[in-house]
C-alpha cells in the first residue's frame, strides 16, 4: 500500500550563505510512519550555488518529482504555497546612520515644501480668512488664531492615521503602513514566483 | 418673460448638474483615500457607519453655505482654535492617506535597505508638514 505524505511549503526561506536546501528547510511535512518522515525530511533537494545570485525559486511541482523518483511507495499530497521562494543574503551590514539621515532630511523637506505648495495651491490664506472674518466679524490678514492649531493638527492627524508615535502604538491593530509594506512583499514574492520560477532540468537537485 | 423663466431653469440645471458631480467626485475620493473607514477603526465603532456618511454630507453641505454665505457670527478665539486644530487633524489624515496610497514608504525603505529606521521616516514627514506649515503662516505669508 502507498504511504500518504502530506506537503505544506513554506513562502519565504531567509538564508545566509550558500549552502545545501534540505526538504525540511523548504516544506513542513505530515505522515504516519516516523522513520519515512525524517528520511524525507533530511532529502537534499538543491544546492544554492553563486550561479543563482540571490534569488531561488523552488516549485513544489520539482519536489513532487524529485520524491516520486526516489520512493515508489509514497503517494505525495501538496496544501498550501505552490513554491517557495529562497533569498540569499550575504553578509548583510547594518543600515548607515548617515543614509537614513540623508533619507530622513529629503522626507523633511520634501513635505515641508509640498504642505506649503498645496496650500498655495488651494489658496488656503484666502479661505482662512474668510472664515475667521465669518467667525468674529472683523477681517485679520493673518488668521494665526486658526492657523497655528491647524498647523499642529496637521500632525497629529497623520500620527492618528498611522498609528504610532515614534515606537508607541495607540492600539493593537496592524497600521495602514504595516499592511501596505506586506502588501508590497506579497506582490514582489508573487512577482518571482511566477517569473523566476524555471522547471528544468538543471535545477533538479544534483 | 418667458426667456426670463427659461434662463432660471437652465441655471437651475446647470447648478444641480454641477453640484451632483462635485458631490459624488467628494465622496468618491474620500472613500478612495479610506479616511472614514480609519477613523471608524481608531474609534471602534462599526455599528455606527452610517452616521459617518451622514456627518461627511452635513460637513459638506455646511461647507458650501459658509462659502456663499455673508451673514456673521461673533464667535470666541476658543472656537477658532478648535476649528483650526480639527482641521488640521483631518488634513493631516488627508496627506498621510495620500503618502501611503502612492506607496512611497514601502519602496523607500526597500531600496535603500534601512526597515530598522521606518518610524523615524514616518516622523520624518510629520515634522515636515508641521514645520512646513507654522513656516508658511509666520514667516512667509507675512514677508
Amino acid at each position: 500500500m502507498k504511504q500518504l505524505v502530506y506537503i505544506r511549503m513554506k513562502k519565504n526561506l531567509d538564508i545566509k550563505d550558500m549552502r545545501e536546501i534540505r526538504l525540511k528547510d523548504i516544506a513542513y511535512l505530515s505522515t504516519l510512519s516516523h522513520d519515512l518522515k525524517s528520511r524525507l525530511e533530511n532529502m537534499p533537494i538543491y544546492r544554492i550555488t553563486k550561479k543563482d545570485n540571490n534569488l531561488v525559486v523552488i516549485d513544489s511541482f520539482l519536489i513532487v518529482e524529485h520524491l516520486t523518483t526516489q520512493f515508489n511507495e509514497i503517494e505525495i499530497q501538496l496544501i498550501g504555497p505552490t513554491n517557495t521562494v529562497i533569498r540569499v543574503h550575504k553578509v548583510r551590514k547594518h543600515s548607515s546612520i548617515l543614509l537614513t539621515a540623508f533619507a530622513w532630511i529629503i522626507l523633511f523637506i520634501g513635505t515641508a515644501m509640498t504642505i506649503v505648495n498645496f496650500h498655495y495651491d488651494v489658496s488656503m490664506q484666502v479661505v482662512q480668512q474668510r472664515i475667521h472674518y465669518l467667525l468674529t466679524g472683523e477681517y485679520t490678514k493673518y488668521p494665526l488664531w486658526l492657523q497655528i492649531p491647524y498647523s499642529f493638527g496637521l500632525g497629529a492627524g497623520m500620527l492618528l492615521f498611522f498609528n504610532h508615535w515614534f515606537n508607541k502604538r495607540f492600539n493593537e491593530e496592524p497600521s495602514p503602513l504595516e499592511v501596505e509594506i506586506f502588501n508590497y512583499q506579497q506582490s514582489i514574492d508573487n512577482y518571482i514566483g511566477h517569473h523566476e520560477n524555471i522547471i528544468d532540468e538543471h535545477r533538479s537537485p544534483h | 418673460m418667458n426667456t426670463v423663466l427659461l434662463i432660471k431653469l437652465t441655471e437651475v440645471i446647470i447648478g444641480f448638474a454641477s453640484g451632483i458631480a462635485v458631490g459624488s467626485g467628494f465622496v468618491a475620493f474620500l472613500t478612495v483615500l479610506g479616511v472614514i473607514p480609519r477613523l471608524i477603526q481608531l474609534a471602534n465603532n462599526y455599528h455606527l457607519v452610517q452616521l459617518y456618511g451622514i456627518c461627511a454630507i452635513a460637513g459638506a453641505l455646511f461647507g458650501t453655505y459658509l462659502s456663499f454665505t455673508d451673514i456673521v457670527s461673533k464667535q470666541s478665539i476658543i472656537l477658532l482654535l478648535l476649528w483650526g486644530a480639527l482641521h488640521g487633524v483631518f488634513n493631516g489624515m488627508l496627506a498621510a492617506a495620500l503618502t501611503e496610497v502612492l506607496n512611497v514608504f514601502p519602496i523607500l525603505t526597500k531600496r535603500i535597505g534601512i526597515q530598522g529606521y521606518l518610524l523615524w521616516l514616518v516622523m520624518a514627514v510629520v515634522f515636515g508638514k508641521i514645520i512646513g506649515s507654522l513656516f508658511q503662516w509666520l514667516i512667509l505669508e507675512r514677508l
